[in-house]
């Protein structure tokens, strides 16, 4: 298909993209760069060192990372499983990841408040088993556990999507140069499905970095992260300079991650598909 | 002759309902270059994946060097394979990928640096320590993987269709580079290819395997000259088989006529097959053939030029130097000692040593 | 052994995935409206499912922009995609890392982004903003899906097309487009998945009158989700569950597949006329839809009033109501003041309110159009005047107090003071606002200031309290406390007095208190902007609220106390028409207030010190 008139047709993207997505970028730039008498300021970006603000980055960071650590170590093995499946079984796999998404995000966030409440369903069990109560509700600790539920699929996909492509010579040639199954596994398996795992380590972390919703439906409120505090200036406090210049700060992290990602994953093999 | 390195015993294998393999015989002899030859879905790479430990057989045993290793993992065999993709690691270097089976035997790195250094040297391939494999051609991909598997020094090398991938011309040079190689490391190779002249041209010993089934083992020559059915003589080269009838003890009837041979003890008036190859027949004068035909086709070839000649309601298949234009009419001699006589299968069995075409 | 050992891993993992799941299906048939109580089972919510306009229009424009979305999306991807197979290595890394921004970026700054772009450039914001934000971010997931495909491509099959004669766009049709195809499948299934679920950047780019299934969810978070949408989500569930059952599980499933694409493959210029038709009819409807001479535009909180009095509004009058809901006065403020989408009506609270007047963004009400205002208690037209000085502003449409909701089993002494919420013995069994302003107003009223302070020092102290309450309070919640408190979650909470009769009925045990140091009297008035473009109609809107029996209706629907004396002593229920919850007497109690706007300078100090609580 090298035909010249083709290449007109990357133009609605082109226009679309410079529109949707270069321009937006580009506003919160400006209201992140000037306060509220249109001054040029750098006070919005440099507010990430308040205490507040920091501790709510570090906690952010914290609990997000934990998240992405429970994921990978869930996803992984739970990928190599699927993936000795068969390759017929590929879609119904995907899809039935996929599948929970269809029930409402914030009902499915939602439903993990009546299972972990004080009262909810989880306690009435183990109350019911005479086994000593789950207080997780409102801590640190269901943030972490609502962010592995929302974003776990994130980290599955991309995993068995790089596991089956994996040629299955490949790691009988480890086995056959001497390598045992643990050996095989960090020498070969695990370096070879890096794109796999970066991929999902970005699409796991950055919305869990961000999120505002998981904190405050399961964490009672009480606990401050950074999305937290973006959302609130925007939408309470109606200080959209100070959103702007902190959700700026938050973009660094976002570019660590494309870096990282275009660093492992030079052709996108770790794709969701 | 030297001992039984690899000894396969009564092996089974199926996959589902599929048999790939039924009770399988086969030995391998210490410094051999064996090969197993046959048309895709033969058995022939199970085979190779069950001496390499990949696979495990339903039923028999592997024996190594008169121990048995039926149920030891790969890693655990003193044999190495070439994959048939090559199979190299695509996140290391070159050098990575030699060291890897030495690093995991925690060789020195001198040692290890060492053995690079003459494994790139003796595929050809100095000076390519630190390149990625994916920049690599496809006959230096694979002969990388090659230098990967002998510097960890097998007892073996099993190979499977380690050419396959290649072009023709490569395909050729490498055929010599393996021979070179192996009489230079002095170890067995185990080969699977289903190209018939790769495995006349390298093997000392081939065995010809169909539908889970050995049909013969034997040199090249005699594999080539005298096969044992018709589908050894059909897969190996070009040949005539023709239904015949055995008359007695070197005397052969076909197409109304006899024919001298040198085979015996098939008995007298028994239905048998014949294999004529098609540089042995030979054309002549109509008056002075057993029988006599007509040309239909010819083909230039180079050395020889290719002929069909209709006689004896068959289409006779005819390599010869010597041109006869299409529409002469030619008659067909064949010395007595190229008319090789065959059993017609008897049991189901060997039935499917037939070919289905 | 190793076997079961996965079994069982898989089916644990399954088990995380799915119990929520499970959840929602079991609430869908609780006949309890809450879902911190098992009533019994019901399939009652199924058939009021169907009669809720509201969701129902919700539902109806989920599917609508997740389909939209997604084919243009589809249609702009898989062009893109074609352009992209031809590039020089630059400018297709350049529009590959432009496509990646939308994926990679925290859906926060894509939402936000795209809300200051189309504040900036005066879109209106409405179904269009939320179009154009699903498919931007809907593009990339089709790429990324297409991509692939191509780069599998024997570049040779085109070539061999127009060598035996096809034009380029049959040569694409007939060889390209049916290998591509099922990568430009799983792209669209992709994007309208993510369309569907999406809820953040959907929040940030709604405008009047257009909810999506997430947004109305967020609304009823903080009144309790209807067991309705508990409904809708087990039905769309299902039937999406039991598609993926019969296309996967077929026995004949190869065959069918195969059938399948052949299908698609024989009607796709069909299919493609037909999406482009749709899209054509879409944007006609759009362009064309106009303005209505007739038409009021209202800007109220969510659930804070009776459809049914809308529908009958629109049969009186023939005045069409495009009615758009807001979750807290902070969020409707930029929307009206940025001025992006042409309200009439809006409801916001007493402080805001004077906010609102304070920066010219409303209109002062000719009171000769609105004769209803005369059954409305005179208390409360005097209350107002806290924030609407002189009363031009505002019509009082809500009204209640702040109290303590207390559960009579689990605090056996009197409770009379806010000092409770600072008693060790609760601790963890707190519940507290989550909203600066109520928060600060329980501290500054426990130490006896004003709740419209702002002498720093108070302020400071008030910020001190909160912090040495923190570990005593379970969490921070709005309307949830209702929920919490039905199901003996906690054992204290801080609660409008509205919500007050509801959990009282639903829970005997609880009882609601006015703390002795004074507290929050607050109003929700309707307000007329001064931009409206409809200010007749609007009129004529507040008017026909102000009207006893719809007063009433409005009343039983929200269940927040209403200033409207006649429509009072309509209620048939004598518990309620009553109640001193409901309908305290003013004059009784001491330090009773009503926010006030302090000015934002104020409003950054209660803001940044609310975060320090925050943060501790």
């Amino acid at each position: 298909m090298k035909t010249k008139q083709s290449k007109w047709l990357a133009m609605p993207f082109t226009v679309w993209g410079i529109v949707f997505i270069l321009i937006p970028l580009f506003m919160i730039f400006y209201y992140g760069l000037i306060d509220s008498e249109k001054h040029f300021t750098l006070a919005n970006i440099t507010a990430i060192a308040e205490p507040e603000h920091l501790k709510a980055l570090g906690l952010s960071i914290l609990l997000s990372l934990i998240a992405t650590i429970i994921c990978l170590v869930l996803a992984y093995p739970l990928a190599m499983i699927l993936s000795r499946l068969g390759i017929n079984q590929n879609s119904f796999i995907v899809l039935i990841f996929i599948l929970p998404m269809w029930m409402n995000f914030l009902l499915r966030t939602l439903a993990w408040q009546t299972l972990l409440e004080k009262t909810g369903v989880i306690n009435s069990i183990l109350h019911f088993l005479h086994l000593p109560s789950l207080n997780i509700i409102n801590t640190p600790y269901a943030i972490v556990l609502g962010m592995v539920y929302n974003f776990l699929p994130f980290m599955v996909l991309p995993i068995y999507n790089s596991l089956i492509k994996l040629d299955a010579d490949v790691i009988n040639a480890a086995r056959d140069l001497g390598a045992n199954g643990i050996q095989t596994f960090t020498k070969v398996i695990f370096p070879l499905t890096i794109p796999g795992v970066i991929s999902g380590i970005t699409m796991v972390f950055i919305p869990a970095l961000t999120t505002f919703v998981i904190s405050n439906l399961l964490g009672g409120s009480k606990i401050l992260l950074i999305g937290n505090v973006i959302e609130q200036e925007f939408t309470q406090a109606s200080n959209w300079n100070l959103g702007s210049g902190l959700s700026l700060v938050m973009m660094i992290f976002i570019i660590i991650n494309m870096a990282a990602s275009a660093v492992f994953d030079k052709d996108g093999e770790g794709g969701m598909m | 002759m030297a001992n039984k390195l690899i000894d396969l015993v009564n092996i089974t294998k199926s996959y589902g309902d599929n048999v790939v393999l039924d009770d399988l015989n086969l030995y391998i002899r210490e410094n051999e270059f064996l090969t197993l030859l046959g048309p895709s879905g033969c058995g022939k790479t199970t085979t190779l994946r069950i001496i390499g430990g990949f696979e495990q057989p339903d039923q028999g045993k592997v024996m190594f060097d008169g121990t048995d290793i039926t149920n030891l993992p790969p890693n655990k065999r003193q044999l190495n394979t070439v994959f048939q993709k090559y199979a190299l690691f695509t996140h290391m270097t070159i050098a990575e990928n030699i060291a890897f089976g030495l690093k995991l035997k925690n060789k020195s790195k001198a040692y290890i640096d060492d053995k690079i250094h003459y494994a790139l040297k003796l595929v050809n391939l100095d000076g390519y320590e630190n390149r990625k494999p994916d920049s690599l051609s496809g006959g230096q991909q694979q002969r990388i993987a090659i230098a990967r598997a002998i510097v960890n020094e097998p007892k073996i090398l099993l190979l499977d269709e380690p050419l396959g991938a290649l072009d023709l011309k490569l395909r050729q040079d490498m055929q010599y580079e393996l021979i070179r190689l192996k009489n230079e490391l002095g170890i067995t190779f185990i080969y699977v290819t289903h190209d018939q002249e790769e495995a006349l041209t390298m093997s000392d010993t081939i065995v010809v395997m169909n539908q889970g089934y050995i049909q013969q083992i034997g040199t090249p020559e005699d594999i080539y000259n005298e096969p044992e059915n018709a589908f050894v003589a059909d897969f190996i080269g070009d040949s005539n088989i023709i239904n015949a009838t055995m008359l007695e003890d070197r005397l052969v009837s076909f197409f109304g006529a006899k024919w001298q041979c040198v085979d015996e003890g098939f008995g007298t008036n028994k239905p048998v097959d014949v294999v004529i190859r098609p540089e042995d027949v030979v054309l002549c004068k109509p008056e002075e053939g057993t029988i006599s035909g007509e040309v239909t086709h010819i083909i230039f070839k180079g050395v020889h030029y290719e002929m069909e000649v209709m006689a004896g309601g068959f289409e006779w298949l005819v390599h010869s130097t010597i041109m006869h234009p299409v529409g002469e009419k030619v008659g067909i001699q064949v010395d007595p000692f190229n008319i090789q006589i065959m059993h017609k299968p008897e049991s189901e069995d060997e039935e499917v040593a037939y070919v289905e075409d | 052994m190793k076997r079961f050992i996965e079994r069982f891993y898989v089916a644990i993992i399954f088990i995380f995935l799915y119990a929520p799941i499970v959840t929602l299906i079991v609430l869908s048939f609780n006949s309890s409206r809450t879902r911190a109580k098992w009533g019994g089972f019901t399939t009652h919510w199924y058939s009021e499912l169907f009669k809720n306009d509201a969701i129902m229009q919700a539902l109806y424009n989920t599917i609508f922009i997740a389909i939209v979305s997604s084919v243009i999306a589809t249609l702009i991807g898989t062009i893109t995609c074609i352009a992209l197979n031809n590039m020089k290595a630059r400018p297709k890394n350049l529009l590959l890392g432009m496509n990646n921004i939308p994926m990679l970026n925290a859906d926060i700054v894509t939402g936000i982004s795209l809300m200051l772009l189309f504040i900036s450039f005066g879109f209106r914001f409405g179904m269009q903003t939320i179009l154009l934000a699903h498919i931007t971010f809907n593009i990339p997931y089709v790429i990324l899906n297409v991509m692939p495909k191509f780069k599998q491509l024997n570049p040779n099959t085109y070539e061999a097309a127009l060598d035996l004669g096809a034009s380029p766009v049959y040569a694409f049709f007939k060889v390209i487009f049916p290998d591509i195809l099922p990568g430009i499948l799983s792209g669209f299934l992709m994007a309208f998945t993510m369309s569907l679920d999406d809820f953040i950047i959907t929040h940030f780019t709604k405008g009047a009158g257009v909810d999506t299934l997430s947004t109305k969810i967020y609304t009823e978070v903080r009144k309790g989700i209807k067991p309705e949408m508990y409904a809708l989500s087990t039905i769309i569930f299902v039937t999406v569950f039991v598609l993926l059952l019969i296309v996967n599980i077929s026995p004949a499933k190869e065959k069918q597949s195969r059938k399948h694409v052949s299908f698609v493959r024989r009607y796709s210029k069909q299919f493609a006329a037909a999406a482009v038709a749709l899209i054509l009819i879409i944007g006609s409807v759009f362009l064309f839809q106009g303005k209505g001479n007739q038409q009021v535009i209202v800007y109220n909180w969510g659930e804070y009033l009776d459809p049914e009095v809308l529908t009958m509004f629109e049969e009186e009058t023939g005045i069409e109501v495009v009615y758009d809901e807001y979750e807290t006065n902070e969020t409707m403020y930029p929307k009206v003041a940025s001025k992006a989408a042409d309200y009439d009506v809006v409801c916001p609270s007493d402080y805001m309110i004077q906010k609102m007047i304070e920066n010219g963004l409303l209109a002062e009400l000719n009171y000769d159009n609105i004769p209803n205002v005369k059954n409305i208690d005179p208390d409360y037209i005097n209350q107002s005047k806290d924030f609407d000085p002189e009363n031009k502003y505002s019509v009082p449409y809500c009204v209640g107090t702040v109290g303590i909701l207390y559960n009579k089993t689990m605090v056996d002494e009197p409770v009379d003071s806010w000092d409770i919420l600072w008693n060790d013995k609760y601790k963890d069994n707190i519940l507290m606002q989550d909203s600066v302003r109520d928060a600060f107003m329980v501290a500054l009223k426990k130490l006896g200031y004003s709740m419209n302070s702002s002498d720093p020092k108070e302020l400071e102290e008030a910020k001190q309290a909160l912090i040495d309450q923190k570990p005593l309070t379970q969490a921070y919640v709005v309307d949830q406390v209702r929920d919490k408190m039905i199901g003996n979650e906690a054992a204290i909470g801080v609660i409008y007095s509205g919500e007050a009769i509801y959990t009282k009925r639903e829970n005997p045990d609880l009882e609601y208190v006015i703390p002795k140091e004074g507290t929050n009297v607050w109003i929700d008035s309707w307000c007329i902007l001064k931009d409206a473009p409809n200010k007749e109609n609007a009129e004529k809107f507040i008017n026909f609220l102000c009207r006893p029996d719809i007063a009433l209706m409005n009343f039983e629907y929200i269940t927040y106390s209403t200033p409207n004396t006649e429509a009072r002593k309509l209620i048939e229920d004598d518990d309620i028409r009553n109640s001193t919850i409901a309908f305290p007497d003013l004059t009784q109690y001491n330090n009773l207030e009503t926010f006030q706007y302090l000015g934002d300078k104020t409003d950054r100090i209660y803001n940044n010190l609310w975060k320090e609580v925050k943060s501790k």
